[in-house]
């Protein structure tokens, strides 16, 4: 396990470094991740034009998103596209490690970038959170991050099947925007929209976090809604092993 | 011209015959299309569970507008984005550019439209369809001249997104997405950005509002004005950059 997380850690390293240079990209990365929920917040801060909530829960979902944004069909999925997975199946490490420590990177990155941003904004539109809120939204942040990677991560792997990855993984985006928060805050949907979007997964990819550090889901009803997230991340992780299995069995790549 | 039309329909039937090709993909790109589509109009469905109005837009208007910003969307993804996504990085640092220069066609012409993205067009199709399922709630169908503004709009819609992207692409993609709601709803400096110096509000709010009211003389003129000029500046950039370029292959 130990040797494990050195593994990881030294990937993080190495991809931080690899993306200092690319700063200019790294910002287009912010801008296009922040612009989903920037519009939400004009588009329902119009509907609301009184309701402070509206604006702090979207200024919220900006960090989110930024702080959980995956781009493993980006990374992963090119190099089975490339053959060039072939050489990390034959190192003495988990393959996992390098797409975790990618991801990882590029998210430092993003939120170094995006999150002062993302503050500006939140304090020119007069956001505000209360402190205990904050703290609580950071467990179930932390759900997110994972919960978003490794669904990014399943949908990735459908890169052994076929060659539109990214249209597998934009039509995942599609759902996150729609039943996670960003198309709508989940309080706001019609009730029996309201109740399947808390019980997927989604709401606890991207909305969660927001509503909780909006105070909008606090106390017992936040436990019970990150006691699901996790519950998410078991299936998640059982089903990412399985696809990576049956994916793995499939891959054939040809040259030296 | 004849030429150029000839030119363009080899380049989009040579596209065509690729993409059939594969029918797996087809698929998938059929589906993401009807998705992207869905997603937005449940988006305004939603939106007008909780409101009547938005910035001044009813349902059906707004079902109007999306779809105008469908259909743009479409033609975008269709004809510029193939051909001008790659070419900061592959035409110029790469020098593939030096194809384009040696062939006997306007080079500005080849770079724009050499290739397609057919498949795309079923966006701009749903998009048409959701424009027509909007006029159709609302009820009063427009006149001849609504649907005259529309076109022009749409054309001069085009041609300012045809024109930056030659220039700013960094944060093309992103800044696009500002165009599906109408610019009413963001703040005033953001507004006056996406009307005047951006302006995004000629991909959708200003078609949608034409074909629905009465279009407004003044509106138009700036806006054929703005769309010309456009036109005019990226062709003077590209002219520009032609002179500076030196190739990068041997």
């Amino acid at each position: 396990m130990n040797r494990a997380l050195r593994l990881t850690a030294l990937r993080v390293r190495r991809q931080f470094l690899d993306w200092s240079g690319g700063w200019w990209f790294t910002l287009t990365l912010v801008a296009n991740e922040a612009i989903g929920p920037l519009v939400g917040l004009f588009v329902w801060s119009t509907v609301f034009p009184d309701d402070r909530r509206v604006i702090s829960y979207f200024v919220a979902l900006i960090a989110v998103q930024l702080m959980t944004a995956s781009y493993e069909n980006h990374t992963f999925s090119e190099t089975v596209y490339q053959g060039t997975v072939s050489h990390e199946l034959l190192k003495p490490q988990p393959v996992i490690v390098n797409p975790i420590g990618e991801n990882l990177a590029i998210r430092i990155w993003m939120t170094l970038f995006g999150l002062p941003l993302t503050v500006l904004t939140g304090l020119g539109l007069g956001s505000s959170y209360r402190w205990p809120d904050l703290l609580l939204a950071i467990p179930a942040l932390a759900c997110a991050a994972i919960l978003r990677f490794l669904f990014t991560w399943i949908l990735a792997l459908t890169a052994f099947w076929t060659e539109r990855v990214h249209a597998v993984v934009t039509f995942g985006s599609v759902l996150i925007s729609l039943l996670g928060g960003a198309a709508a805050p989940i309080s706001l949907l019609p009730a029996p929209w309201r109740a399947i979007a808390v019980a997927l997964p989604f709401h606890a990819m991207l909305g969660l976090p927001a509503d909780i550090a909006t105070g909008a889901v606090d106390g017992p009803a936040a436990a019970v809604a990150l006691a699901r997230g996790l519950a998410w991340i078991l299936v998640f992780t059982a089903l990412a092993v399985v696809v990576w299995r049956s994916g793995i069995r499939r891959y054939t790549a040809v040259g030296a | 011209m004849p030429k150029l039309l000839r030119l363009f329909a080899a380049g989009f039937s040579m596209s065509l015959r690729r993409t059939v090709t594969f029918r797996t993909n087809l698929f998938f790109d059929v589906a993401l299309a009807v998705a992207g589509v869905l997603s937005a109009l449940v988006t305004i469905v939603l939106v007008f569970t909780r409101t009547e109005h938005l910035a001044g837009w009813t349902k059906p208007e707004m079902f109007v507008l999306a779809g105008t910003f469908q259909l743009l969307t479409g033609l975008k993804a269709a004809f510029i984005d193939p051909n001008l996504a790659w070419f900061p990085g592959r035409g110029i640092r790469e020098g593939t550019l030096d194809t384009y220069l040696l062939q006997p066609a306007p080079s500005l012409f080849l770079a724009s439209f050499a290739t397609a993205a057919p498949l795309a067009l079923v966006q701009a199709l749903l998009g048409l369809g959701v424009v027509g399922l909007g006029i159709s709630i609302h009820g009063h169908p427009p006149g001849p001249l609504g649907i005259a503004a529309w076109l022009v709009l749409l054309v001069v819609g085009a041609a300012i997104t045809w024109a930056p992207r030659l220039e700013l692409d960094v944060f093309y993609g992103a800044t696009w997405q500002l165009g599906r709601y109408p610019v009413d709803v963001y703040r005033r400096p953001l507004r006056l950005l996406l009307t005047y110096l951006i302006p995004l509000a000629l991909i959708a709010t200003l078609p949608a509002g034409a074909l629905l009211r009465e279009p407004d003389p003044a509106v138009m003129l700036a806006s054929t004005a703005a769309g010309v000029g456009a036109t005019l500046l990226a062709t003077g950039v590209w002219r520009l950059g032609l002179r500076r370029y030196t190739g990068a292959t041997s």
